[in-house]
């Protein structure tokens, strides 16, 4: 092998973010305990509305920020789920959540001298620094407050001079969430200390309350928030999600975005599109049937003496198996986000709970 | 317009004045006039179906990692292994963006004909890396001469860009200077770029020939291409890499940072569209052939400078007699006829002097912007 070769493969090998493992993405099978998503069927109507823009000849490049009929509808969904100000010339369409963790990570962290995160987060984070790796500061993040980062260390980290930050809530690792005076807790601080925060709040839909920072957002403090667009609606496998931001912030965003992309799939957006007008008729049933199932769930867990987190996205549940090796092939690994011993179930409509108690406790140990 | 804007800040630019006309003609954009063939359409509606919620492996679905290794191999002759050799990427645009971290850091430097398409420069940029132009000029129909790039070498060069045909210029690189090209690589123990977009138009007597394609290329080259020309793909964003196994294994990992994985439906379109029918890119290609001619008569009208375009779909026009930069004069042009081609500051910031016009417009518009063009260039030589 050339020693150009060897240069370069050494340098991958020493850049642990880079090649830190993750849970898939998409889904595996109908019921994956480990995929960030869950299985949902297709609505017809999103199928029908997709296929005509495509047969009208959407198969062209789009603006780099998004279609403008999606980028309005996400900012009226959010306007309306998080009352947050956000605006269609706020949001970027991108082409799936890592590519919303990379380019704000990535584009505004160039103003920055270090990026303050909490010690569990969701692995993607540290593989979109490993890209071109940034200083990071890690915040404390423990197992009762199911990986929230408190507000007293985010204001410690403040007064020590961090002033990037980013954050998620719902956690992606066991879906707990920021308290509404937590969050405005955060808010003020960054209004404070002129803060730039991102905000994940992908699982948020899912949750019966994760108020988003935006909502609180004050004069002094650059709020910009992440997430999935329109969960839970079959998308997953389409990679669509957006990011929300002050406008002095999009144009360095929009520059990599054309360089890295020129735009987002014109099949994606205008799936997003049919399922934004899907979304307030079915996603809020189908949160509320889950949340029930992930209730029972916890209950059966706890029936088994084994360790719950906390956490009320009701898409996830977390809980703690210091030495379960089984583990590994069915769940999402708490190890990867920085919390070793924890793991991740996925909790999708064709998941029992059987199966995953099964799964939990050695395939038939628990049933 | 300010002058000052550069590179991709000066395409929007433009772009967004070119939207406050309602009767613009461009000519610059690199967009193809056609729509997506109907059965690619069709077989998209038909994996929303059937595939919607498929898992979407990193590296994207195993049948299309084996239908651009049937590809690669039947048009390219590059050999490669589906299963390791292979990454799906959100256009050819992601690609290029890929390639670049993947071989260059902060620090090294690369070598790059002039001009070039503009990302490749922002790419650089984004990696921290350096780039070392090579500059090319319309006498020579811009070639790239191995002995340039020989002598642009330095102990901190890790790799040599080739992007043929060329984008901007439409110049093809020969099979003997590829080969040149390749043993200077080998010598001094750099990377291969090479972006192979448009190797499926290529004019008169000229061939497309694939650096990984010859003795010594496949083991330093990532190769990238996309289905965005030659299928009228550009909105589905459906690209790929090819390249040896242990880079592509640093690809995929760059990939999993960046974006970690490309749209099913897109996936199933560009399955259908190496695995379907070929009749629609060969009637687009003859289609570029006659507007080319088109073009280049209507340039000769003119008595436009351009360098012979060998490939692509697009000409590179000479614009140094105007006395002016080619931002002014893309300015005053689509000011004056609306008519919108790209100026060549936007690829080379060093030698502005060229214009590009893309054929990506039908027959009929692409008469009428030559002749709003010939207007506006008399219009502007007779108020100097």
């Amino acid at each position: 092998m050339s020693h150009t070769k060897n240069n370069i493969l050494a340098q991958h090998a020493t850049n642990r973010d880079l090649s830190i493992a993750a849970p898939p993405l998409t889904t595996r099978t109908s019921s994956d305990f480990a995929s960030d998503e869950i299985f949902v069927p297709l609505d017809e109507r999103i199928i029908s509305g997709t296929a005509e823009a495509l047969e009208s000849g959407q198969t062209h490049y789009v603006d780099v920020p998004g279609i403008a009929p999606l980028r309005a509808a996400v900012a009226d969904y959010l306007r309306e789920a998080t009352q947050a100000t956000t605006q269609a010339a706020n949001v970027v369409i991108t082409a799936g959540i890592q590519e919303s963790r990379f380019l704000t990570i990535q584009m505004i962290g160039e103003n920055f001298d270090r990026l303050a995160m909490p010690s569990v987060v969701h692995p993607g984070v540290r593989r979109a620094l490993g890209v071109r790796p940034m200083p990071v500061e890690m915040l404390a993040a423990d197992a009762p407050s199911g990986y929230l980062t408190p507000v007293s260390e985010i204001q410690r980290a403040l007064a020590a001079g961090a002033r990037f930050f980013y954050l998620e809530s719902p956690a992606r690792l066991t879906g707990a969430s920021y308290s509404e005076l937590d969050t405005s807790a955060i808010a003020d601080l960054a209004a404070q200390y002129e803060a730039t925060i991102i905000w994940d709040q992908g699982l948020a839909p899912w949750a019966a309350s994760a108020p988003s920072l935006a909502a609180y957002a004050a004069e002094g403090a650059q709020i910009i928030t992440i997430g999935e667009a329109f969960p839970g609606m079959g998308l997953s496998s389409w990679f669509i999600a957006y990011i929300a931001s002050p406008q002095t912030l999009i144009p360095a965003m929009q520059s990599q975005k054309q360089i890295m992309a020129i735009c987002t799939s014109t099949a994606s957006q205008y799936g997003a599109l049919e399922a934004s007008r899907l979304f307030s008729e079915k996603q809020s049933a189908y949160a509320h049937q889950l949340q029930h199932k992930q209730s029972a769930l916890r209950d059966l867990l706890a029936q088994q003496n084994i360790e719950v987190l906390p956490g009320d996205s009701a898409t996830v549940l977390a809980f703690r198996a210091d030495a379960a090796p089984h583990l590994s092939e069915d769940m999402a690994n708490g190890a990867d986000f920085g919390a070793p011993g924890v793991w991740r179930v996925t909790v999708s409509f064709s998941s029992t709970s059987e199966a995953i108690l099964n799964s939990v406790s050695g395939k038939g140990l628990a049933s | 317009m300010n002058n000052q804007k550069q590179g991709t800040n000066l395409l929007y630019a433009l772009i967004a004045q070119a939207k406050t006309y309602n009767d613009t003609i461009i000519m610059g954009r690199g967009d193809p006039d056609f729509d997506t063939p109907p059965h690619i359409v069709a077989a998209a509606k038909q994996a929303m179906i059937e595939h919607h919620a498929e898992y979407v492996p990193v590296e994207g679905l195993l049948s299309l990692r084996q239908a651009i290794a049937d590809r690669v191999k039947r048009v390219n002759n590059i050999d490669v292994d589906p299963d390791t050799e292979v990454v799906v990427t959100n256009g050819g645009q992601e690609a290029l963006m890929l390639m670049i971290l993947a071989v260059i850091g902060p620090g090294d430097e690369i070598i790059v004909p002039e001009p070039n398409y503009n990302t490749y420069h922002d790419a650089l940029k984004f990696a921290r890396g350096v780039k070392v132009s090579v500059p090319s000029n319309a006498d020579t129909n811009f070639r790239t001469s191995p002995d340039d790039v020989r002598a642009a070498i330095t102990p901190r060069t890790r790799a040599l860009l080739l992007v043929s045909p060329n984008n901007p210029t439409a110049g093809v690189i020969n099979r003997s200077d590829m080969q040149a090209l390749i043993q200077i690589a080998e010598e001094h123990d750099l990377f291969i770029i090479a972006d192979d977009i448009y190797d499926l138009f290529i004019y008169d007597d000229f061939e497309h020939v694939s650096p990984a394609s010859l003795p010594g290329g496949k083991a330093r080259t990532l190769t990238l291409n996309a289905l965005s020309k030659s299928f009228s793909m550009t909105g589905w964003r459906m690209g790929w890499i090819v390249g040896p196994a242990d880079l592509m294994a640093r690809v995929k990992a760059l990939k999993a940072a960046i974006t970690g994985g490309t749209s099913i439906i897109s996936q199933y379109a560009g399955l259908a569209a190496l695995t379907g029918p070929q009749d629609d890119v060969q009637r687009m290609a003859s289609a570029y052939k006659e507007r080319r001619r088109l073009v280049l008569d209507a340039l000769d009208d003119m008595g436009m400078h351009y360098g012979v375009p060998q490939g692509g779909q697009f000409v590179y026009i000479d614009i140094s007699f105007t006395g002016m930069d080619s931002a002014e004069l893309a300015q005053k042009i689509l000011a004056d006829q609306h008519v919108l081609v790209y100026p060549g500051a936007a690829f080379d910031r060093e030698r502005g002097q060229y214009v590009r016009m893309t054929f990506l417009q039908p027959e009929d518009k692409l008469r009428e912007g030559l002749e709003r063009m010939r207007v506006a260039m008399k219009n502007i030589m007779a108020a100097q």
